[in-house]
Order: structure tokens, then sequence, then C-alpha cells
């Protein structure tokens, strides 16, 4: 597969009045030059300045390869294929999903479809919250969590409209559901484009780079279905039988629940670092060269997900550790 | 030239393939827009695409070129005299081989993803609905989906249409005042879709690199799995018939004769093409025999016999064959890929 005829493809998500629009009508206007398509929903606001702007359905539907929560997005299949028939070459497709999409199926697409991986890649899922709403938000729908845990990046936005102390909460709200999604502060989306588009940040290179933010959990006030997120270092390596094992079997029983999985992984006996990511049940998996000369081998693992605690994770992460 | 000069060369000649017969008599042409669709009507080829032109070529002539649509050209048909186009652009047009452009709808930002046509009726979808237009009718007829349309097909007849959708197709059935329908279900998504010949089955292309069919006599399920790719064309061949399929390595073609069909039966698989895989099949009208175009540009000539050998007609060029048509009267063949390269040449050699 060529890397370099892969249109990067980034969503963006977030709830209605939550910036999108601004987002998207900023990186149209101060992006010259480049040719973009935007494929918005039908529930979308209006005033989107782009030649290039399709109407999608967000049709999800379910695979038919016996994975119950291996649902994809129709419309997009359908769309990027149109979009790749095109005499002009495109920079770049965005996708705006609607307030209460899950990304899931969108991330999923490009596991799943042949032709969509083969001629696009996921750059990179950009949730723009709204830091006056976003609290509530989180408490009331399953979607808005979801939108955050499937962020590589959370542009916070409308900050001035709040006090600094207001802001840190709803930081600390979004690292304890995404402890690894980069966290922008604006007003009106004025956020350098840069951190926004061309991230790569579905490549499993950058997997490599995963340190996430994390903070001191408190267990006892989250409700059991909340989103949060645990992950394990080990300096001891690990089995890749037992780790296989456990891993499949998990993502099997537990996929629905976990909904982003990120990962390297220092195997006994193996001199490649092996870099896995997964959304849901999907998972993509690769060697990516030789751990660095003269520093540490260890694992780490990311789950973010419901129910987490209920996994026995440490337990099985520990159990795979070479005797 | 030294002695392992010219030893280089010869190494490096052989490994260039030669010309077939076709490419070197056949015309060529670069139109810098991925081919994206092709039909045959009564007099010419007509070719969409993705800069919004459409091509007719007729035999012995050179080929006329129609602005068609401000896009992608996504689909196309015929009634045998005219051409019908669905757009990116969300235009569904009718075209006339002299060159007459007449918009029958405009979906705008929705696209017009499938087109169909028989005699005075023409049909296309846009979204999770079809629009028929017959006869002389201004306004046309709307059937609704539950979902996304993946594809059109009128039967023989032209008194049954098949659409594909999520979880199955829909057969309308143009009554005496109305159009009635019964349902086909499998689980999944549905795209190009066909009837037999004899229009006894349906068969669909699906998401999941299989084909599903069903006998509609009985609505009894037919899979037909095992390819490594998706199945982005089939075709009906011979007066068997078999449906020949892309999506593998070789065609995988799957014997409709008889009392069941495809049910508990091997297909015949031809036109291996090494570790390549087709992209369009097209038959050779009136024979046993198709055409097969891989996803490097190559495209083979079979028999529908696993003991014969199948003939290059076309090296490969790099990008994956996505339209092969064959002319009215079968003198000339035309090869479309993604790359908008065009090989247009007499089918046998003496004429």
């Amino acid at each position: 597969m060529n890397d370099m005829s892969q249109v990067p493809v980034t969503v963006l998500t977030g709830f209605l009045g939550a910036g999108k629009t601004t987002l998207l009508n900023r990186i149209l206007t101060e992006q010259h030059g480049q040719k973009y398509a935007v494929i918005v929903n039908e529930f979308g606001e209006q005033g989107i300045d782009n030649d290039l702007v399709v109407d999608a359905d967000e049709e999800v539907f379910e695979m038919n390869n016996g994975c119950i929560c291996c649902t994809v997005r129709g419309d997009l299949i359908r769309i990027l294929g149109g979009l790749m028939k095109r005499a002009d070459k495109l920079d770049a497709i965005i996708v705006e999903t609607t307030g209460l999409a899950d990304p899931a199926p969108v991330a999923q697409t490009f596991f799943v479809d042949q032709d969509v991986s083969d001629r696009t890649k996921l750059d990179a899922i950009v949730t723009v919250a709204d830091a006056v709403h976003l609290s509530s938000q989180l408490g009331e729908h399953h979607e808005a969590e979801e939108q955050i845990a499937f962020a590589d990046v959370v542009l916070l936005n409308k900050i001035d409209l709040v006090d600094d102390k207001a802001v840190e909460n709803v930081q600390t709200r979004i690292r304890k559901i995404n402890p690894y999604a980069k966290i922008i502060k604006t007003n009106h989306c004025s956020a350098p484009l840069t951190e926004v588009l061309g991230l790569n940040a579905f490549s499993l290179d950058r997997v490599l780079e995963v340190e996430p933010d994390f903070l001191e959990s408190d267990h006892d006030h989250e409700h059991d279905d909340d989103v949060t997120s645990l992950s394990f270092v080990s300096d001891t390596p690990l089995d890749m039988d037992k780790f296989q094992a456990w891993f499949g079997n998990l993502l099997q029983e537990k996929g629905q629940d976990i909904l982003r999985s990120k990962g390297i992984l220092n195997f006994e006996g193996r001199d490649d670092r092996y870099v896995f990511q997964g959304v849901h049940m999907l998972m993509d998996a690769s060697p990516m060269g030789p751990w660095p000369a003269g520093k540490d081998r260890s694992s780490r693992v990311v789950f973010i997900g419901r129910n987490l605690e209920s996994m026995n994770l440490e337990e099985g992460f520990e159990g795979c550790k070479v005797a | 030239m030294s002695d392992r000069e010219k030893f280089l060369k010869e190494k490096i000649s052989s490994l260039v393939p030669k010309e077939t017969e076709l490419e070197s008599r056949g015309e060529h042409f670069d139109f810098h827009a991925p081919v994206t669709c092709s039909v045959t009507t009564s007099h010419s080829i007509a070719v969409g695409f993705g800069d919004g032109k459409v091509r007719f070529f007729f035999e012995g002539e050179k080929p006329s070129t129609i602005d068609a649509h401000n896009g992608v050209v996504l689909s196309i048909a015929t009634n045998g005299e005219y051409i019908f186009t669905g757009g990116d652009d969300g235009r569904f047009l009718k075209l006339s081989q002299n060159g007459d452009i007449v918009e029958i709808a405009n979906f705008n930002s929705r696209w017009v993803d499938s087109v169909a046509a028989y005699k005075d009726i023409m049909v296309c979808s846009s979204g999770r609905n079809v629009y028929i237009w017959s006869g002389d009718q201004k306004k046309a007829k709307s059937l609704e989906h539950s979902s996304t349309v993946g594809g059109l097909a009128f039967d023989h007849t032209g008194k049954r249409l098949a659409v594909s959708s999520y979880g199955g197709v829909t057969v309308w059935e143009r009554g005496e005042r109305r159009w009635t329908s019964k349902r086909l279900v499998w689980k999944g998504s549905h795209s190009k879709v066909g009837f037999s010949p004899d229009g006894k089955y349906i068969v669909t292309s699906m998401q999941e690199s299989e084909l599903h069919g069903w006998r509609l006599r009985d609505k009894v399920d037919l899979a037909m799995r095992g390819y490594p790719a998706k199945i982005k064309s089939f075709a009906w061949v011979g007066d068997t018939p078999h449906l020949a399929t892309s999506g593998d390595h070789q065609a995988i073609c799957w014997p409709f004769d008889g009392k069941d069909g495809p049910l508990g039966r091997e297909p015949v698989c031809v036109a291996d093409c090494g570790k390549q895989i087709s992209t369009f099949i097209e038959p050779l009208t009136g024979e046993k025999a198709i055409f097969v175009g891989f996803n490097d540009g190559s495209v083979l000539l079979s028999e529908l016999d696993e003991n014969k050998n199948p003939f290059v007609i076309r090296n490969p060029k790099g990008s994956d064959i996505s339209a092969i048509a064959i002319s009215p009267n079968r003198s000339h063949i035309l090869i479309g890929d993604s790359d908008g390269n065009i090989l247009w040449s007499t089918l046998w050699k003496n004429n």
C-alpha cells in the first residue's frame, strides 16, 4: 500500500453548538490552495463555505461477519469510493458527524473496508467540546463520553465564558475519560490548524508516542457505565502466546465495552517493538522496528471503555509476563 | 556496446512485456480522468469519466466528447437509443448520441448513485429514494426504501425492478396502475444487483466480499463466498448460464443451470492471473468466453473451461481495469482503467 496515495480523513465530532461549523469554516477559508471535500450530515448547520460538500445520512450497518459490535458507516464507504473517482486530487476529506453520533462506526469503517483503507486513511478524530456545557452533557449522554473517549484532539472551546476553576474541572473530567487526547483550550475554535489537521493519529507508529497523562484515579463517585481509562506498564518481558490468548479473548468477549486500546509490547525473545491499536473488537498490530539501543524495554497498554474494573485487566496483563 | 551492456539490454527487454496484438493494432487514449462506467448502446459504446465527461466510441470513428456532469459520472445505463447518467453533482441526465443533454432531475448535494432504463422507463436512485419516469410523465414516481440504495436492475421483461440496499433487495413489480413490492432479506450491505437472464434469480454483491442470491420462486438463499476482495463486477455468460464474477485471482463462474443453480456445486475458475485481483468481467457476446480485467491493468480472454489457457489481451499498465465493453456488432472492444487510459481496437484481426 502506497501511503502517499492515501487521502487523509479528519473526523469532526462534538455536540450541536459546540463550534464544529466554526472550526470547519476556519479550515476551509484559511488553508489556501488546498482542495477539500466536506461530508456533512442532514442535521448539520448551514453555511459551509466550500464547493465540494456532500450530504450523508450517517447510515450505520452491522457487518455480517458474526462480530456483534462491528458496525460501519455504509454511507462513508459509498461516498469515499465516489470521491476517489474524481479527476482532481483531494488534499483532505473532512467528515462532520451529528452531535449525537458514536464515532466508533466511523473509525471501524477504516479498519474493515479494504477499498476505503487502500485509498484513504483516518487522520484523526477531533472533538469540539463546549467548556460551558460539556460537564452536564457528559452526565446525560453516552455519545458525549464516546466522543471524548475516541478523540485524538479535544478542542475545549468557549473558555472565555467560564472561569479558570471551571476550565480546570472540565479538563480533569476529559483526562479521566481519555488520558492521551491532546486538549487545546480555545475561544471561537482559534487553534492552530496544524494541531488539528495532518496528525496521522491512527498510524501505528504514533502509538509509540503514547505517553498518557494519568491522574490519580478515585473511583468513589463513578457510575458503572462511565467511560474511564486504565493503563499498565511492565518492565518484565511478556510471553507472546499468553498475551495473544488473553488479549484476543478479551476483545472477543468485552470488545463492546472497550472503546479504544493501544499498546507497545516487549515480547520475550523478540528484538522488535510490537505495537497495536484497537477500536472495540477490531485491531491493527504490527512489529515497528527494534527497540532503541540502550533504552529500557517496557510494555505499556492503555484501555478506554466502560466497566473496565470488571474485566480483571491488571490480573490478565500480569499473567502475560514471562514467569 | 560492450558484451555486458548487450547482455543487460537483452535481459531488460525480456522483462518488459511485448505488446499484445490487440495493443499494437488498437488506438490508445489517455483522458487523464478515471474511467468510471461504460455501456453499449445500439450504435456505440458510451464511457463515463471522473471529470464529468461522457465519450461515445463509434466503430471506425474518432470518439466524441460531451461535458455532462460537474463531477464524477457515477452511473450509466441505456435503453438502446439514449444514455442515462447519474453524477456526484446530483444530476440525472439523458444524453443523445449526437451530444444533446437533457437534465431530468437535480438533487444538488445528494448524489445520483445508480441509474437504469428500459424502453421508455428511466430510473435513478438518490439516497433512499428511487425515482421512476414512465413515458412522457414529467413528474417522477418516488419509491422510498429504508436505507440508501446500492444498485438498480430491470429484469429482461422490464416489468420488475430490483433495488438493493442494507439488509436485502426490494423487488418492485409494475402492475396496471401501481408498483407493488416484495422484500428479499439478507443481513449486510448489498450494492450491485442483477437478475439472471431468465429472471429466475437475483444476485447482489456485498460489502463482505461475497455474493448473495435468491431463487425468486421460493426465496431460497444462495451464498457465494470465499473471495479475497470485494466483487466489483459480475456478468451472465453463455446460454447455460454461468455467473462470472470478479474479486479473486481469477474469474469465479457459478453455474445457474438446472433446478437448483449453484446450490451445493463448485464454480468454474478461469483466467488465473497469479497475485492480481480481478476487477471487471465482460462476456464475449454470443460465446462461452469472458474478458477478465485485473487490478494491475491486465486483461485476459478465457473460455469457461478450466482446461483451456487464457490469452493476454492487454498487458499490465499499473491501474485497475474499470471498463470493458464490446461494440454493438461485435467488431470492436474498449478497455478502460482508473488512470484514464483507453484501448480501443478492432476485436478480430481482419476487420
